[in-house]
């Protein structure tokens, strides 16, 4: 039987009886899913973020509206809670990006053996030729002389 | 005093090399897998533990099914995941279908919400001129669409009949040329109605849509006369007229002469919208009654757009999205309610996302759509020749912001005006796949966000998504249709809505209404 053990771990908030902030470890939690978890929450809190430290995030929310204390805890709850799922989410996305990037481009570009990059990378090499600034698609020989 | 405090987190375990790419929400304590595909899976929370820690295998009673959707790594038949999502934005591959002809600004009704920016009816210079209505013709058969939609508004459409006709016939004309599936739509208020207009309309083809937004006291709240001294063409005067009265006095002419003159009346009849103010949100069961009682079997409801007159009014007729939604949820339930006992009708915003959920294909509503329908699905003609986006684009245009336009018939080709910087523009903001919120949201292969909205609503494109109105609106539907799914334990509810999906081209969302506007 396979073990779900799940990590119980502890996350440290501090309030001022107006805002909550978190200092938060890139190691542990990713930005993306540090400003991800922010983002979502920019209807009910202004977010301010700042860098206290290397490698370390301080998120802080401030309640839009009039926020007591309960208010205050369930709002860093929620946050946390946000907090856990959006590291689940970049890591699933870091874990299949080559997956998604193939079958998007099956599924968009009529060259099966190319990817997305391999074709914007082949465009962008296109347009340099078209620019030709060596004139060396010109030929050498000038028509009116022959 | 500042306050140190810890919280204790349960960090799920995870084996995300055992896993296919997958968005996830919490849906009436159940958990809901989405991915690219627009697969949908619930499961409880503890299996969805077991999923993520890569436990959940061959054997699970879940497992052949997330197997089957693409959501766990072992099994994953990629050139099938790539047909699902080829099929389901299958119209990135396509120019635009729906053509807007504004025809006239001219309209007799001063709605309180109108988006349209309408005209006295005395101001014949806002009439569409023939040499531009067969310019917006030739226009629209560049579309590399195989099918083309003309949809005529306005003001009111029909006070321009003779656009109207030209338009039909020019079409019909050029498209033995082209040989393209079209169709016509006149979205009328009925009000300048004549048996001779009807008649053409009826032997032309055309497809009528008309507003109705409740019963007589409320319709003729939101949609009062503007005064005049000129009488309707049928001599009714109009200090007299209800406008309700009108509306139904044409469906039932309409649906009438449809059976008399050969039509299937199950493909063919009048198809009605209505506009939600603030008076609505207590009267759903009195609008969706009156819908039943006349054969009607689509009803969508739509909420205020912000655009035109709306914006004005709003201090009276405006609701938050909040109080928007809840009426919706009654609606929805009230619906499903009279279907339980055999009524035939269905909410046509619910249809259009459960397509998206229940079908491998996409209903292909400009509004709704990855990305918008914008100037890539939808284009507007203007009376006077100028090319915008969308309707909302032309909106916008009437409130003396040309933000929208991206051409003008005569003097912009077909590739021009389909590459304008402000389409792409409109695509780069739309596109799911790359915005903030919506990029790991579980809604995200149902949903369609509009920058057009956030651009009046936020002043720019993108907008935050948790804070635009249509956010809420979308996600709010999707939730309360997962949530009524989930609860089905019978099966009941999924044989409705399952029924609600079925391809009836004249009973479903009508083509009139591919996008939101109100007229």
């Amino acid at each position: 039987m396979t073990d779900i053990t799940q990590e119980l771990d502890e996350l440290i908030y501090s309030t001022d009886g107006r805002r909550v902030s978190f200092t938060l470890d890139e190691a542990i939690y990713p930005r993306d899913a540090v400003y991800g978890a922010a983002y979502l929450f920019v209807d009910r809190a202004y977010v301010f973020l700042t860098r206290p430290a290397d490698d370390r995030i301080e998120v802080r929310l401030k309640p839009k509206e009039e926020s007591d204390k309960a208010g205050l805890e369930k709002l860093a709850g929620e946050y946390a809670n946000e907090l856990l799922n959006q590291v689940v989410r970049v890591r699933v996305g870091e874990s299949t990006a080559q997956i998604r990037e193939y079958y998007m481009a099956k599924a968009f570009f009529a060259d099966s053996n190319q990817t997305s990059i391999d074709a914007l990378l082949a465009e962008l090499d296109a347009e340099e030729l078209e620019e030709d600034p060596l004139e060396i698609s010109v030929p050498w020989e000038d028509p009116s002389n022959g | 005093m500042i306050e140190t405090r810890t919280l204790q987190l349960t960090t799920p375990k995870l084996a995300a090399e055992k896993l296919g790419f997958f968005r996830y929400g919490f849906i009436a304590d159940k958990v809901l897998l989405t991915n690219d595909a627009a697969e949908w899976h619930l499961l409880t929370p503890a299996d969805f533990e077991l999923f993520l820690s890569g436990g959940l295998e061959a054997g699970h009673p879940e497992f052949d099914a997330l197997n089957a959707k693409g959501f766990v790594r072992s099994g994953m038949n990629l050139m099938d995941l790539a047909q699902k999502v080829r099929r389901k934005r299958y119209y990135v591959d396509y120019g635009p279908h729906l053509h807007v002809m504004i025809t006239t600004l001219r309209c007799n009704q001063g709605c309180k919400y109108c988006h349209a920016s309408r005209t006295d009816m005395d101001s014949v210079g806002t009439d569409m001129s023939p040499e531009i209505v067969k310019k917006g013709v030739e226009q629209a058969f560049q579309s590399t669409s195989p099918y083309i939609c003309f949809e005529y508004t306005g003001g009111e459409p029909t006070v321009n009949m003779d656009a109207i006709k030209l338009s039909v016939e020019y079409s019909r004309e050029l498209n033995k040329k082209y040989g393209k599936v079209v169709d016509h739509s006149v979205v009328t208020n009925m009000s300048w109605m004549t048996v001779e207009n009807a008649e053409w309309l009826i032997a032309n083809g055309v497809l009528v849509c008309t507003s109705l937004d409740g019963p007589e006291e409320l319709h003729n709240w939101n949609r009062t006369w503007v005064k005049s001294e000129q009488n309707f063409p049928s001599g009714v005067n109009v200090q007299e007229a209800s406008a309700y009265q009108q509306v139904l006095h044409w469906i039932s002419y309409f649906n009438r002469r449809y059976i008399e003159t050969g039509k299937d009346g199950g493909l063919w009849h009048v198809d009605a919208l209505m506009t939600t103010t603030r008076k609505t949100l207590s009267q759903y069961k009195e609008l969706v009654d009156l819908y039943v009682s006349l054969g009607i079997r689509n009803i969508k409801i739509r909420p205020l757009n912000p655009y035109g007159f709306a914006t004005k009014t709003w201090r009276v007729i405006g609701y938050s999205m909040e109080e928007y939604l809840d009426f919706y949820g009654k609606v929805l339930d009230y619906v499903l309610e009279l279907n339980a006992k055999g009524v035939q009708i269905q909410e046509g915003t619910a249809a259009i996302f459960l397509k998206k959920m229940l079908t491998p294909d996409d209903p292909n509503y400009v509004d709704i759509r990855n990305p918008l329908g914008a100037g890539t699905g939808q284009v507007a003609y203007n009376f006077d020749g100028r090319i915008f986006t969308s309707d909302e684009g032309r909106m916008l245009a009437g409130m003396g912001n040309d933000f929208l336009q991206i051409g003008e018939l005569g003097k912009t080709s077909y590739r021009d005006m389909i590459g304008h910087p402000t389409v792409k523009a409109l695509v780069m903001s739309s596109l799911l796949d790359g915005l903030p919120a919506c990029h790991t949201c579980w809604n995200m292969p149902y949903c369609g966000v509009r920058p057009d909205n956030n651009y009046m609503e936020c002043g720019d494109l993108f907008g935050q998504r948790p804070n635009t109105p249509k956010c809420k609106e979308h996600m709010g539907i999707s939730r309360m249709l997962f949530e009524r799914i989930a609860a089905d334990t019978d099966g009941k509810i999924m044989a409705v809505f399952r029924r609600w999906t079925i391809n009836r081209p004249r009973d479903e969302e009508p083509v009139a209404s591919s996008h939101a506007d109100a007229k």
